[in-house]
C-alpha cells in the first residue's frame, strides 16, 4: 500500500465504512449524517486550496504593482532625475562664474580707489604738517577732485556688484529644491526595491508611495527639457497672466 | 506705509531668507522677521503686528498657498499684503494664487528691481 492510499484509508476509511454500514442497515439518518461529514471534509480541503490561491494571486498583484512602479521609476523618473541633477550642475556652475565675474570686476575698482586715496593721503599729511608747496597743493586739489568723482562712481559699481553677488546666491534655494526632489525619488526607489526583496522572501505588504507633487504643495523649479505642463517663462509672463486676471 | 513697516519673510531655505532680508534692508525696510514655513509663520503673524508678508510656495509643513489661504481666512490678517516669491511657474498655480488673494507674484530667480517694483506697486494700491 502506498503512503497516499494509506493516508486516504486513514482519513476517509472510517467514514466510508460508517456510510456503508448505515446504508446496509437502512439507517437513513446516520447515512446522511456520515455523508455530510464526508462532504464537509472534502470542502475543507478545497477551501484551503482556494485560500492559498487567493493569497498567491494577491502577492502576485502586489508584486506586479511594485514591478510596474519600478519600471516607471527606471524608465521615466531616473532619467528625469539625471536631467534634474544636470540642471543643478548648470545652476551651480552659472552662479559660481557669475559670483567670480562680479568679484573680478570689483577688485580693480576697489584697488584703484585704495591706491588713489593712498597717494592723496601722502600729500594730505604734508598739507596738515604745513610743509606742502603751492604747486603740490594745487596738484592735491586736482587729484582730490578726480578722486572723489571716481571713488563715488567706482564704489557705486562695487555696491551694485555686491548686491548682485547676494542675489546670485539664490541658486542654493533653486538647486536645493531640485536635489530634495531627487532625494525623494531615491527614497522611493529604495523602498520599492526593499519591498521587492521582502516579497521574494514571502510576505505581502503594499508598497507605500511618497506624497506626489501637486498644485497645492508645489512642483519646484522648472527644469529645461522636462515637461511640466503649461508654465510661465519669466516675470514678464507672470505679469501678463496676472494682468489678464485683472490684477 | 512707512519704512518702519514690519515684514515677515517665509522661505524654507535660509539662504533665500537672507537674500530677501538684505534686499529689503537695501530698500530701507529694516524691520524683517523670518520663518521657515507656513506652520511657524502663522502663529507669528497672529501674534505680531506684521505689515507685509513675503512667502515662498513650496515648503515642507505648510506650503505658501495654504498660508495665504489661512491669512485670508483670519479676520485679523485678511487684509495683509502678501507677495508670493517662488520658483513655482505653472500657469494654473499662478491663477490659483491670484484666486486665493495674493497681491503680487515674483518668480525665482528674480532681480532686486523686480522685488522693489512689486512691493512698491502693492503699497501704492494699498494707499490709493
Amino acid at each position: 500500500m502506498t503512503a497516499l492510499s494509506k493516508n486516504l484509508q486513514e482519513d476517509f476509511g472510517p467514514t466510508i465504512a460508517a456510510l456503508a454500514g448505515a446504508l446496509a442497515a437502512g439507517d437513513e439518518k446516520l447515512f446522511f449524517q456520515e455523508l455530510d461529514l464526508l462532504v464537509e471534509r472534502r470542502e475543507r480541503g478545497l477551501f484551503g486550496e482556494l485560500r492559498k490561491l487567493t493569497s498567491d494571486l494577491q502577492s502576485a498583484l502586489v508584486r506586479f504593482s511594485i514591478d510596474s512602479r519600478l519600471v516607471d521609476l527606471a524608465e521615466k523618473e531616473v532619467p528625469d532625475a539625471r536631467l534634474r541633477l544636470d540642471h543643478v550642475l548648470k545652476l551651480t556652475d552659472e552662479a559660481a562664474h557669475r559670483t567670480m565675474d562680479l568679484v573680478e570686476q570689483s577688485g580693480p575698482l576697489a584697488e584703484r580707489t585704495a591706491k588713489q586715496a593712498q597717494e592723496i593721503l601722502v600729500m594730505w599729511k604734508q598739507f596738515r604738517s604745513r610743509s606742502i608747496a603751492v604747486d603740490e597743493f594745487r596738484d592735491m586739489i586736482r587729484r582730490m577732485d578726480s578722486f572723489l568723482e571716481a571713488a563715488s562712481t567706482d564704489m557705486g559699481r562695487v555696491r551694485g556688484n555686491l548686491a548682485e553677488v547676494l542675489l546670485t546666491q539664490g541658486y542654493q534655494d533653486l538647486s536645493g529644491q531640485i536635489i530634495r526632489g531627487v532625494m525623494k525619488l531615491v527614497g522611493e526607489l529604495e523602498m520599492a526595491l526593499v519591498e521587492l526583496v521582502r516579497l521574494s522572501k514571502g510576505g505581502v505588504k503594499a508598497c507605500a508611495e511618497s506624497e506626489a507633487p501637486s498644485v497645492s504643495r508645489g512642483f519646484g523649479p522648472v527644469i529645461p527639457g522636462l515637461d511640466h505642463g503649461p508654465a510661465v517663462s519669466g516675470q514678464q509672463d507672470v505679469d501678463a497672466l496676472l494682468s489678464g486676471l485683472g490684477m | 506705509m512707512s519704512k518702519d513697516m514690519k515684514f515677515l519673510v517665509v522661505d524654507d531655505f535660509s539662504t533665500m531668507r537672507r537674500i530677501i532680508k538684505n534686499l529689503l534692508i537695501d530698500l530701507g525696510y529694516s524691520n524683517v522677521t523670518e520663518a521657515d514655513d507656513g506652520q511657524t509663520a502663522l502663529p507669528l503673524l497672529q501674534a505680531g503686528a506684521f505689515d507685509f508678508l513675503i512667502t515662498d510656495w513650496n515648503m515642507p509643513g505648510m506650503p505658501g498657498l495654504d498660508l495665504l489661504k489661512a491669512v485670508r481666512a483670519d479676520a485679523k490678517l485678511a487684509k495683509m499684503p502678501v507677495l508670493m516669491l517662488t520658483a513655482e511657474a505653472k500657469r494654473e498655480q499662478i491663477i490659483e494664487a491670484a484666486q486665493a488673494g495674493v497681491n503680487g507674484y515674483v518668480i525665482k530667480p528674480f532681480t532686486a528691481v523686480t522685488l522693489k517694483e512689486k512691493i512698491d506697486k502693492i503699497l501704492e494700491a494699498r494707499a490709493a
